[in-house]
């Protein structure tokens, strides 16, 4: 949401030029032709001197500033603030399958794997502003981090908090397409994507990446995959200091399953793509985004807040306190 | 104010002072400024009731009627005007200005001294000595005379009656009647009005407006000084404020009275709203007593 301050007839401002001029006829010029009492002599009065004839300035003074104030409304001055909305039923739902192993620590991309992720992915996130999004981690077993919702918050607070060793080691890519399909099961979107990224070979789980794939055939679901790491020796953590608690890291060679990721993409005709650094990771996101284009009908709600009010009642407040002061203390026969 | 309203102002101030003159003040005026003596003038016929003893008896013998001797006091007198015409005298709250009244008994006096043969000069004055009109007899003198005092527009509008008493001190000579007619809003004079006194019989009247005295509650007002023409803003709600004015004032009443009593002149004080008639007449008939 927008908030902006703006005039909605700033031509008006050009009035205050007045301001000083007024002061200055105020001050100088009504001063000297102003009704005077003729007395034969002010000396008797020159011994007493009175504070409440040195503050009547106050009364120009507060008149000047209320005709500002006055000016300053009629410029209309509010706050606009553009609301969003668009249409969620006319979008995709996406699920993006997350792999969260202790390899996504791997420091091939900066500053690792994980972190790299989550910076792209937030920028997915947010350009698909009307696509309902799900995500669902996995590792050693899967899990559903976030059903499929348009609430865009929750689904990017749920990707900064992303983090590995919540689950068991491993990594079941079956399991995590599985959960992906899964979620997506009951989706009446006319368009279903699983966004499946993995940085290893399934080595775990009890459900064969295959039959997934063939659950998500038979839902509909594209799935477009993402092998994540660089080709050849990456630095891998493979311990924990039992004293620090830090990770030791040291070189191990990149191993992903691109056959089966391959493999995936194509049965449910989406796409392969590897992402060896972190440009990639983002090119490949990008190019998802253009794949998977939904019609966009955007709202846009203005709402203006006028403060034009506050004005005018603060100028007639002061013009009361001129009045009243004027029919007080100031009280004057002329 | 062109010719024509000037004496037509004259006229109307002629009339109502010529009246005051003959028929009240005359009289007073005679006696209260005495002359040297009495010369013998001139015989003519006995009337009823004229006094036996002035019956010229060589003359009466040679017509055979009685004929009765007429003196006439010998007199020569010299009337000052002295009058302020600063700015403070164009100020009064009920019928008119002070220098309107003043102005009416000035005249008064000058028609009086010419009844009596007397010579009468004017002297107007503000901060300095503005118009001389040297003594003389003659009532289209007198006239000129109320014409300057209504028609005259001063150079200054401040008052020095100080500078004026040592003015007429330089110009007059000879012993005069001088009447010092102004609101007295100045002091510092009353060395020089000693020095006067000593010459000269001075008589101030002093001429005020009630708001002169006492101001009321106007509120925050912007006051013009008519001597200054400075302009400030007084507070006449605050009660202290207006008690300072007034005790300004009665400060400046109270050197009047004093300077003058010690220079044996005489004071008249007529507010403008109060008839100045009885006043003068007062003055008068208690000089002549005296």
């Amino acid at each position: 949401m927008l908030r902006n301050f703006e005039f909605l007839h700033p031509q008006f401002l050009w009035l205050l030029v007045l301001i000083p001029l007024l002061a200055v006829w105020y001050f100088l010029i009504r001063k000297n032709d102003s009704a005077t009492l003729l007395v034969s002599s002010t000396k008797g009065f020159l011994t007493k001197p009175s504070i409440i004839v040195k503050l009547k300035p106050i009364l120009p003074v507060l008149r000047i500033v209320s005709i500002a104030l006055l000016i300053i409304a009629l410029a209309r001055p509010r706050i606009v603030s553009v609301s969003q909305h668009t249409k969620t039923n006319k979008g995709i739902d996406i699920v993006m399958a997350i792999d969260v192993s202790a390899s996504m620590l791997a420091r091939d991309l900066k500053p690792n794997r994980l972190e790299a992720l989550k910076k792209v992915a937030a920028q997915f996130v947010n350009q698909r502003p009307n696509d309902r999004i799900g995500i669902v981690v996995y590792a050693g077993e899967s899990f559903t981090q976030t059903p499929i919702t348009s609430d865009k918050r929750i689904v990017q607070k749920t990707i900064s908090e992303l983090n590995w060793g919540e689950l068991d080691g491993g990594t079941a890519i079956g399991m995590g397409l599985g959960s992906a399909v899964n979620r997506l099961k009951d989706s009446k979107a006319k368009s279903k994507v699983i966004i499946l990224l993995t940085d290893g070979v399934n080595n775990t789980g009890f459900v064969d990446p295959k039959t997934a794939t063939e659950l998500a055939i038979g839902l509909g679901i594209k799935v477009y995959t993402i092998g994540l790491g660089t080709n050849g020796m990456a630095s891998f953590p493979y311990a924990k200091d039992p004293r620090t608690g830090q990770l030791l890291f040291r070189n191990s060679p990149v191993e992903i399953d691109e056959a089966l990721l391959k493999y995936i993409a194509k049965e449910t005709s989406g796409k392969y793509f590897r992402a060896t650094d972190n440009t990639k990771l983002k090119a490949i996101y990008n190019e998802i985004n253009k794949l998977e284009k939904t019609e966009i009908e955007e709202f846009k709600y203005y709402n203006y807040q006028e403060d034009y009010r506050i004005l005018v009642l603060l100028a007639g407040l002061l013009i009361f306190i001129e009045m009243l002061l004027k029919h007080t203390i100031f009280k004057s026969f002329i | 104010m062109d010719t024509k309203e000037i004496l037509k102002k004259v006229r109307k101030i002629e009339i109502k002072t010529r009246r005051l003159s003959d028929h009240i003040f005359s009289g007073e005026y005679h006696s209260s400024f005495k002359g040297r003596g009495m010369t013998f003038s001139e015989v003519r016929q006995y009337q009823y009731g004229d006094d036996v003893r002035a019956i010229d008896w060589n003359v009466t013998a040679r017509y055979n009627e009685p004929y009765v001797k007429v003196f006439e006091e010998e007199r020569e007198l010299t009337m000052m005007l002295m009058v302020d015409v600063s700015g403070s005298e164009f100020f009064g709250t009920t019928q008119q200005f002070k220098r309107d009244t003043i102005t009416e008994i000035a005249a008064t006096l000058a028609f009086s001294a010419i009844q009596n043969n007397d010579k009468v000069g004017l002297l107007l004055f503000s901060d300095e000595a503005e118009l001389f009109i040297p003594p003389k007899k003659g009532k289209s003198h007198v006239l000129r005379i109320i014409r300057e005092l209504i028609e005259f527009q001063p150079k200054s509008t401040k008052t020095n009656i100080n500078e004026a008493l040592k003015f007429l001190s330089s110009v007059m000579k000879k012993k005069a009647i001088v009447f010092v007619l102004s609101d007295f809003m100045d002091d510092h004079y009353e060395h020089t009005l000693k020095i006067v006194g000593r010459k000269h019989d001075v008589t101030g009247i002093r001429i005020f407006d009630k708001h002169d005295v006492e101001m009321p509650n106007l509120g925050v007002v912007p006051m013009l000084d008519a001597e200054t023409g400075k302009t400030i803003l007084v507070n006449t709600a605050s009660k202290s404020v207006r008690k300072g004015y007034t005790a300004h004032y009665l400060k400046l009443v109270d050197y009047f009275e004093k300077s003058f009593n010690h220079s044996g002149a005489g004071t008249i004080s007529s507010r403008i709203d109060e008839s100045y008639v009885k006043k003068l007449l007062g003055y008068f008939k208690h000089k002549g007593a005296r």
